[in-house]
């Protein structure tokens, strides 16, 4: 049985309609990449998933459990995060805490782990992202892949099924993408489910089981990396991988 | 009218007024400092959080309180309350009316500098787990204060002038202590100047602690 299956998201802003009904199956250990251009939907799409968006409509079967997207209780809308990791464009990381309370904080605060065991966690985790030496200082003092290492730490911290990558390495430059993206195919390798939204064709073509590619709120083509970059079916995706070579 | 007499009044008034100052003006603006910053921070999450019904309550308070005077305010408790059967002493019921009416201007402070706090720290906290107090006491209200201090203490400093006006109610403070001295020795000027310059001695002290309060909260690593 998939770990996530989404069903007929739908969900618009104003009147402008950014999901127009997506249907995504995700198995575990996969990998998947979400490709389209700027304003697909694709990241309103993983908003919705984690309820930072509230979806107009749709089914969310995790773990399991099916959920209905709209009038879902504060309870589920928990338990399902917590299950879940996310990491931001723009890192997010908590700037009032060290590097290693941003990553501790999860658990001993919403989990109630005791301190030393998140912290003996929060540095197993910070070792396999290569920020084991970082761990007393404060966001502002760290370099853009630096925090997003730090923020992918967080996310793993919580033991999560699954985490959920908004555009990882938009906001860093070429030396600083490669190190986060380092990271992230070093978890793929470990067997990490992870839905990664993203703009970097050679990760999706590497390291994804599955790319996903979106246009205008739906879903146009998917696929395994191996067909769909080199015998793509739908023109817009022909056009979309032409503008990207 | 600056004699020997003069000089030696100001010498032996010293030490009284500065005994009301620390014993009473001090003490009041303290009290009702911390106290108006707990409320203000109730008041603030209240609208923050978009709490309906208790949202509409906390604009009517911080209306009414930021719309009619505090000399105003201190009357209308001083002879309203007893009429309510709540009877107290004038020191208690002063600290009161500054902690209400402070509570009301810092409110709108701390509102707005956890307004300040960028979104993603909200989300972020959502995303490994906590619940929403769970993020405003580790993530949102620490953030919010280190922007909302330098607002508070200014607050604290005109706090401290303010309690004068506690003089309405019978309180004793320093500013109605000095009225005493003078009152006795009909050497009104002197002693209000000596006065302002104790009131200006409080707040400089104060000046001097926010700005190593600033120093011990700034910045999370950016400058040290």
């Amino acid at each position: 049985m998939a770990l996530l299956e989404v069903k007929n998201i739908h969900k618009s802003f104003g009147a402008g309609e950014v999901l127009k009904g997506i249907d995504l199956t995700v198995e575990k250990g996969d990998v998947v990449s979400i490709l389209g251009a700027s304003g697909s939907g694709k990241t309103t799409l993983l908003r919705c998933i984690n309820f930072l968006e509230k979806a107009d409509e749709g089914q969310l079967l995790f773990n399991g459990k099916d959920y209905h997207l709209l009038g879902i209780s504060k309870a589920d809308i928990s338990a399902i995060r917590r299950n879940t990791g996310f990491v931001f464009q723009n890192y997010c990381l908590f700037a009032n805490k060290t590097v290693l309370q941003n990553v501790t904080l999860g658990l001993t605060s919403a989990r109630h782990v005791p301190a030393a065991e998140a912290r003996e966690k929060a540095m197993d985790v910070l070792t396999k992202v290569g920020m084991q030496d970082h761990v007393d200082k404060y966001p502002s003092q760290l370099s853009g892949g630096q925090q997003q290492r730090v923020a992918i730490a967080r996310a793993l911290a919580t033991d999560p099924s699954i985490i959920y990558f908004d555009e990882p390495t938009s906001a860093l430059d070429p030396q600083l993408t490669a190190e986060v993206l380092e990271v992230m195919r070093k978890l793929a390798d470990e067997g990490m489910t992870m839905i990664v939204v993203t703009h970097e064709i050679g990760f999706a073509r590497e390291v994804s089981s599955k790319v996903v590619f979106m246009a205008d709120g739906v879903i146009v083509e998917e696929g395994k990396p191996e067909e769909f970059f080199v015998n793509p079916k739908e023109e817009k995706t022909r056009e979309f991988l032409r503008l990207t070579e | 009218m600056f004699n020997e007499a003069t000089l030696e009044l100001l010498i032996s008034s010293f030490p009284k007024i500065l005994e009301y100052g620390l014993k009473v003006t001090i003490p009041l603006a303290a009290l009702a400092f911390v106290l108006s910053t707990v409320l203000s921070v109730f008041v603030a999450m209240i609208q923050y959080a978009q709490v309906p019904v208790a949202r509409q309550i906390c604009r009517f308070y911080i209306w009414i309180i930021r719309g009619t005077p505090l000399l105003v305010q201190l009357m209308v408790a001083f002879y309203g309350l007893p009429l309510l059967g709540i009877h107290s002493n004038p020191f208690v019921m002063a600290v009161i009316v500054f902690t209400i009416n402070e509570g009301a201007y810092s409110a709108e402070t701390v509102r707005a500098a956890m307004e300040a706090v960028p979104a993603g720290q909200l989300e972020a906290g959502y995303c490994v787990g906590m619940n929403y107090m769970q993020i405003m006491w580790h993530i949102i209200l620490p953030q919010a204060f280190r922007t909302a201090f330098p607002s508070l203490f200014n607050a604290l400093i005109s706090m401290v002038k303010d309690t004068s006006l506690a003089s309405s109610i019978t309180v004793v403070e320093m500013f109605t202590r000095t009225k005493q001295i003078a009152g006795q020795s009909y050497n009104y000027l002197p002693l209000y100047i000596e006065v302002a310059i104790v009131y200006l001695l409080f707040c400089t002290v104060l000046t001097y602690v926010q700005k190593r309060g600033e120093l011990s909260l700034a910045s999370y690593g950016v400058r040290k």
